[in-house]
């Protein structure tokens, strides 16, 4: 499947992209396709383009901020969790989302 | 996510947007003083007095500005310009940066609530919602309860809060600063050093800087420990590790505290204990010392803004000796001609088995 995210800490220097590394890894690891915004302090990074959200399948919000453009997924398949999930165990999470879409029959 | 989380969320928000702003204008406070000597403040109409000023403007503006990016994270757009107002009159009756977070939540909630409110005037008063009524309403109410209702105590809280760090003596300074580093020094860059430096920011934004020294200390010392640990017992660290090391001069030089993360995972108590030990140490002596930093990030390149920067240089020396060698007595040697078999540095799925049940609450939105 195909999934898009944000990543943003609050210091906007280190775990937005530490955050955005890990889970980019470990989606690829599980053999999906995956692309990831960053909002860090310098701003917006690698930002998703409406056809990137358009053709994904579900959006991770890996957030412990409040991120702009959020109205952009609206009707999106959506889970939000703080950077410290994704840190901790990003493979983990994008398991139990693959699951959870699975049983909802989105995938 | 809940409501903590939620909480957590506007608060890190307010402080993601004050970072930026605080280093800026502490920084051109500092060169002010730095270049221009301590009376620059008098010194009218010299250029150095303009830099100076740049600063103290700034720094005037940071409890308006957390108060408005937490209004912003609960009620988006609307809330920040009565926030605005709101954390200026918190700053003017001295309810300082607590009053600002408070002020913040207060105006989010109240927004959102209006904007419910206000969801069903008739068709023609559309337009006068968001244009007239959530501004003249918020500002009005808000400011009022912050002036007469929420500020008051808080006020109240902050004028005991710094009479009793004002006039801590030895004893009680010590201790301040060995908890104060401790907490800043367990997680490396996490969740609990935020919630230390947004305490020691929010004394700093008050007029108080001796705990954003402490705070400093905490965030520089642990990279710095670490690579004090590599020369007491270079065999006790794996090839894996070793890598890890080398990233540690250069981004501990730069206060990327995140960099002691790898070797946290790999061994975390002894690295978290011996963190824990030498920053707080360093914290205590750098309290009593009387050390005051005015600018809360950047690094090493902010250490000559301090008021003594030689007396911080050596006690991150003395924290990062401690947890250097508090850090190469207790790891472990590595097993013989183990090497090659050590695991690899990203994240070992097996020891985070157990974190995974809590992902299991994990919602999917819009399924």
């Amino acid at each position: 499947m195909k999934i898009v995210g944000i990543t943003a800490c609050p210091t906007g220097i280190a775990h937005t992209y530490i955050t955005r590394e890990k889970l980019m890894e470990a989606a690829r690891g599980r053999g999906h396709e995956c692309k990831v915004e960053t909002q860090g302090s310098i701003g917006t990074e690698n930002e998703l383009t409406a056809k990137d959200i358009r053709e994904a399948d579900v959006v991770i919000l890996a957030v412990d901020v409040k991120i702009s453009g959020e109205e952009r997924f609206k009707g999106k398949p959506l889970v939000k969790v703080p950077t410290e999930t994704v840190m901790q165990n990003a493979s983990g999470l994008v398991e139990v989302v693959e699951r959870k879409l699975k049983s909802a029959g989105k995938i | 996510m809940n409501n903590i989380t939620t909480i957590k969320k506007h608060v890190m928000t307010g402080v993601s947007f004050m970072i930026p702003l605080v280093v800026g204008s502490g920084l051109c406070m500092a060169i002010g003083v730095i270049l221009g000597g301590p009376n620059i403040k008098e010194a009218e109409g010299a250029f150095l007095n303009f830099v100076y000023n740049v600063g103290s403007r700034g720094l005037g503006i940071v409890v308006p500005v957390i108060c408005a990016a937490i209004a912003y994270s609960i009620a988006d757009k609307p809330g920040i310009a009565p926030a605005l107002i709101v954390g200026y009159i918190a700053g003017d009756i001295k309810a300082g940066f607590l009053g600002g977070i408070a002020g913040g939540f207060f105006v989010g909630y109240f927004v959102n609530w209006l904007k419910k409110v206000l969801r069903n005037v008739p068709a023609a008063l559309k337009g006068l919602v968001p244009i007239l009524l959530i501004p003249l309403t918020a500002t009005f109410v808000c400011t009022i309860v912050m002036r007469y209702v929420i500020g008051v105590p808080i006020a109240g809280f902050m004028d005991i809060l710094t009479t009793f760090l004002t006039n801590m003596q030895g004893g009680s300074k010590f201790l301040f600063g060995v908890i104060l580093g401790g907490f800043t020094g367990t997680d490396f860059g996490g969740p609990i050093n935020k919630t230390a430096s947004l305490v020691a920011n929010g004394f700093m934004v008050d007029g108080i800087c001796e705990p954003e020294a402490v705070k400093l200390l905490g965030c520089m010392i642990p990279p710095m420990g670490i690579i004090a640990a590599y020369l007491f017992g270079k065999k006790k660290f794996t090839m894996a590790e070793r890598e890890a090391v080398k990233a540690c001069l250069p981004m501990g030089i730069c206060m990327i505290t995140e960099c002691v993360i790898p070797l946290a995972m790999n061994d975390l108590w002894r690295v978290v204990l011996s963190s824990v030990v030498g920053c707080g140490i360093a914290g205590g002596i750098s309290m009593v010392m009387g050390i005051q930093a005015y600018v809360p990030h950047g690094g090493w390149f902010i250490i000559p803004t301090m008021n003594k920067p030689l007396a911080y240089v050596m006690c991150m020396a003395i924290g990062a000796l401690i947890m250097g060698a508090l850090l190469a007595a207790l790891k472990k040697p590595l097993p013989e001609g183990g090497e090659g078999v050590e695991p690899d540095m990203g994240i070992d799925e097996s020891s985070f088995g157990k974190i995974s049940s809590s992902l299991e609450d994990i919602d999917i939105m819009n399924l």
